[in-house]
């Protein structure tokens, strides 16, 4: 997953029960932490000072659009956390924070699927009573779901494959014509079947995601994020208004009822989000009172003051998130794996990470620390001499290269470093910069087909898989929406991520996917990996209940304003 | 042939050389430009700004600051009030302003020497500047005499088309063609240029500020052509182009002159607004306007890297106007809305 400071990752399949895989897999989620003061950089902090109260409006801030409104399309943070809030699927994350934010619980089903035939088919029995809001304003059904998963496939999501190991999937991804064979839905009997291709223990993932969250039948094939009319919720709040560049109006959705302890009633009566804000304003804005909460992270220049003035309302998450550059392997001059381990000897990750206001820590490891898989070798140690070896062995010195990056702070200054260290290899080094809300949709599109782009990645759940799968298994490689930027395809590459896919969570899988991080980073380098981020949030005195869940980030539900 | 205002016999007596011969319409001019200090003070102020960004800024890189505009230095050192700080702070922030060579105004956020990249970033800020205006210039002149001088359909046309471009907001229609043209180039035919090309936005603002120099120009010609030296060269059988070049060019030329100079300020302050928008010169080239921008996030930690390129900006607009308006009180002294000779 990406967000406006990055964007979301489709993740894979994982190979083993679920549950035990994703609290297996998660390494550092030390859990929550109450009170006030700063939290210490792990996943979570449940702000929990008194009782929550209800009402008020939060008023809050967000740097730029995000990419969609429409749970079929988002892929940023930015949209996750507001369609938490306002859309279900069968399934969600646990709304709560660390190992526990982990744990995959029924939301729109009544009970976790039944798992049979070997795994290959899972039946979930349907909520009755949950409505669409106005002006939809009828009952949720299973044939929703089903409609909500081919409509993926129809609008090229970026979250499409998620569901391709439904039986069916791949030729309705070709042929969009006849519906997907393997989801079948009775709304009489008020069950939905998915039989898939082969056993998937990580299969409820995909179902707990955005991607999945139910749209009523009929919501047209292009994005609906500004289409009021389809625009409909099923959760505690609804948007009751967006307008782009300008605000998101979230408010209490007249026909939400809590139906489980899982998905909780919220407590604001309304949000307003202003888009536009800067980090820098944001700080000014909520020192003065008249914001409490912005999406994005503080500004790095800022920290070390909020820090000193006001400590009790600094908080540190951790996003498990990698800070990276994409180097496209099919492009000149990185086709050439010299150029791309060259550009790596050459780039100090602690330049870059001042760049970000010292808000992570350096890495060079494809998956987070925290999450299995991580490897804390330094594999390119800064050296440029030996970058400048490499590339006179390349024969490419004197190309142009165009490196590209968001226009929002500070990523331009990292791309304009990145032009640097380029220019320093002998390259003819130039920059491209696009608004946020546009950058990840054209970086991923192939008719773009970036040379080199600034990137991130978060956790999707926490597995290896979501990292190393979709961004660098060449099967999963797709014209629009692709998360493969730099377009990495090796055989054997291929075929070790699928075999580690299927892996029961344990020591051994997260050993595969340690050689599968280290064959890459070593052998094909296709990403310069500088940062592991850290989330600091400066937050108003009277907003409490800020829960942190490493898939959807903070839980607007949980948030409460003090009188 | 020259005009003479209808005072000038005046003028001729003051400005009767020893030998007696008449001054010209331009050696007045000058004599009543140098008279006034303040567009003197500011012409010398806009030389000494040319010259500390064009001579002057190698020589500073040579001889104090040791490093380019574009050299990035995010982990090193440097010795500051005895004591050896980093250039960028661990928490991303740059250093301050010092009386030293390097890092006169401080850094600014990778770690690239203001002072450095302020006068550096003068230079394509004026060279924008400049180019733009005498484009635009010229392609007024085109545009505007031979509207005002054959007036009817061609009048038409013309103030059709400054009309159209007028309509627009100016920084609304420069900034959507710039975005467009900075994303993929402008292939025209046989002109090929690459998004980067300094001729983007020099084209882009000289196109759109056309219709703000042509329609004074425009009216000035229509007045011109009513004009009995105008009728006499017709009379003796000059052509329409030869009536244009040799009786209304020249006459013109000081309206021309003028506003030539105005709207270099102008167009200075447009190129940084483009680039403070993200639209105006690649991020990697410094120009005030993205210097700026640049330093924006961090106008609270580290104020000079707005200040600095805002108060070159300001100085080069100031100078440039007042010189501009001396300029106009020296040429047409008899003005409309002055008050005396």
């Amino acid at each position: 997953m990406r967000c406006e400071r990055g964007r979301r990752r489709q993740g894979a399949v994982c190979g083993a029960v679920l549950c035990a895989a994703v609290i297996a897999a998660c390494g550092s989620g030390s859990g929550s932490h109450s009170g006030t003061g700063t939290s210490s950089g792990s996943q979570g902090a449940a702000t929990s000072v008194g009782t929550p109260v209800n009402g008020g409006t939060l008023q809050a801030g967000m740097a730029a659009d995000p990419d969609h409104l429409d749970p079929g399309l988002g892929y940023t943070n930015e949209s996750w956390e507001i369609e938490e809030a306002t859309n279900n699927g069968l399934l969600a994350y646990k709304r709560a924070s660390g190992v526990t934010g982990a744990q995959i619980v029924p939301d729109l089903a009544t009970a976790m699927p039944t798992v049979s035939d070997h795994g290959l088919t899972y039946t979930f029995h349907m909520r009755t009573g949950v409505r669409f809001s106005p002006p939809v304003n009828r009952a949720v059904e299973p044939s929703d779901i089903k409609f909500s998963i081919e409509r993926l496939f129809r609008i090229n999501s970026g979250g499409e494959s998620f569901y391709t190991g439904i039986v069916g999937a791949a030729h309705y991804a070709k042929t969009r014509r006849g519906g997907i064979s393997g989801i079948v839905a009775d709304d009489r009997t008020h069950t939905i079947v998915f039989h898939l291709t082969k056993p998937d223990g990580t299969f409820p993932n995909y179902l707990a995601i955005p991607f999945s969250f139910a749209l009523p039948k009929g919501t047209p094939n292009s994005d609906i994020s500004t289409n009021s009319k389809w625009r409909v919720a099923t959760g505690p709040y609804m948007i009751s208004s967006y307008v782009p560049r300008q605000s998101i109006t979230l408010v209490r959705n007249t026909n939400f009822h809590q139906w489980s302890s899982a998905t909780p009633n919220g407590h604001l009566d309304k949000i307003d989000v202003t888009i536009g804000v800067t980090a820098d304003q944001a700080v000014n804005e909520i020192a003065d009172g008249q914001l409490e909460w912005y999406f994005e992270a503080v500004a790095p220049d800022r920290l070390a003051q909020i820090k000193a003035q006001y400590p009790s309302r600094l908080y540190t998450f951790n996003p498990e998130e990698v800070w990276f550059f994409t180097l496209n392997t099919r492009r000149p001059p990185f086709n050439n794996v010299l150029v791309r381990q060259a550009v790596n000897y050459a780039t100090s990750r602690a330049a870059l990470v001042k760049i970000f206001g010292g808000q992570g820590a350096a890495s060079e490891s494809i998956v987070p620390k925290g999450i299995g898989g991580y490897v804390s070798t330094d594999f390119y140690p800064y050296d440029p001499a030996k970058a400048k070896q490499l590339v006179a062995r390349s024969h490419t010195k004197g190309m142009a290269v165009t490196v590209w990056g968001a226009d929002f702070d500070p990523i331009p200054q990292a791309v304009q470093y990145m032009a640097s260290v380029l220019d320093s290899l002998g390259y003819k080094a130039s920059v491209k910069t696009l608004n946020a809300g546009v950058y990840y949709d054209t970086m991923a599109a192939e008719k773009t087909d970036p040379q080199i782009s600034w990137n991130n990645w978060g956790e999707d759940f926490p597995d290896a898989e979501d990292f190393i799968d979709t961004q660098l298994n060449g099967e999963n490689i797709t014209n629009v929406g692709n998360n493969d930027m730099s377009n990495l395809d090796v055989p054997q590459i291929n075929h070790a991520i699928d075999a580690a896919r299927l892996m029961r969570v344990g020591p051994a899988r997260t050993a595969a996917w340690e050689r599968i991080n280290t064959e890459i980073s070593t052998k094909q380098a296709p990403m310069v990996v500088y940062m592991d981020s850290l989330l600091p949030k400066f937050v108003s005195p009277r907003l409490h209940g800020l829960v942190f869940n490493g898939t959807y980030y903070e839980l607007l539900p949980e948030m409460w304003l003090s009188k | 042939m020259t005009v003479q205002a209808p005072d000038l016999p005046a003028l001729n007596t003051r400005g009767l050389s020893s030998s007696g011969v008449g001054a010209s319409g331009w050696r007045l001019a000058w004599r009543r430009l140098r008279r006034n200090r303040a567009a003197m003070t500011g012409g010398i102020i806009f030389l000494l700004i040319l010259f500390c960004c064009f001579p002057g800024a190698p020589l500073w890189v040579h001889f104090a600051a040791h490093r380019g505009p574009e050299v990035q230095n995010l982990t090193g050192t440097i010795m500051a009030g005895g004591h050896r700080v980093p250039v960028v702070s661990a928490g991303g922030t740059p250093i301050g302003p010092g009386l030293r060579g390097q890092y006169l105004l401080g850094a600014d956020s990778n770690g690239r020497d203001l002072f450095v990249r302020v006068l550096y970033g003068g230079r394509i800020s004026l060279l924008v500047g400049i180019a733009s205006s005498a484009l635009c210039t010229i392609l007024a002149l085109l545009l505007a005499i031979p509207a005002g001088y054959r007036g009817g359909a061609v009048d038409r046309g013309v103030s059709g088309i400054l009309d159209l471009i007028w309509s627009f907001p100016v920084y609304l229609l420069m900034v959507a063609i710039s975005a467009s043209l900075m994303v993929s180039g402008m292939n025209l035919g046989p002109i090929h240029l690459s998004s980067s090309s300094l001729l983007i936005p020099i084209v882009v603002i000289a196109v759109v500020m056309i219709p703000y120099v042509a329609r004074p120009i425009r009216g000035e010609v229509l007045a011109l052509r009513e004009r009995e030296f105008v009728e006499a060269a017709i009379a003796h059988g000059a052509g329409p182009l030869r009536v244009m070049m040799r009786e209304i060019l020249p006459n013109v030329m000081g309206t021309t002159l003028v506003m030539f100079t105005l709207i270099i300020a102008n167009n200075i302050l447009t190129l940084a607004g483009l680039s403070f928008l993200g639209v105006g010169v690649s991020l990697l080239t410094p120009e005030w306007g993205n210097i700026i921008q640049a330093g924006f996030s961090q106008i609270v930690t580290s104020p000079m890297q707005t200040i600095a390129p805002g108060v070159a900006i300001l100085l080069t607009s100031v100078a440039l106007n007042v010189f501009g308006d001396g300029l106009r009180d020296a040429l047409d002294p008899h003005g409309s809305g002055r008050t005396g000779a």
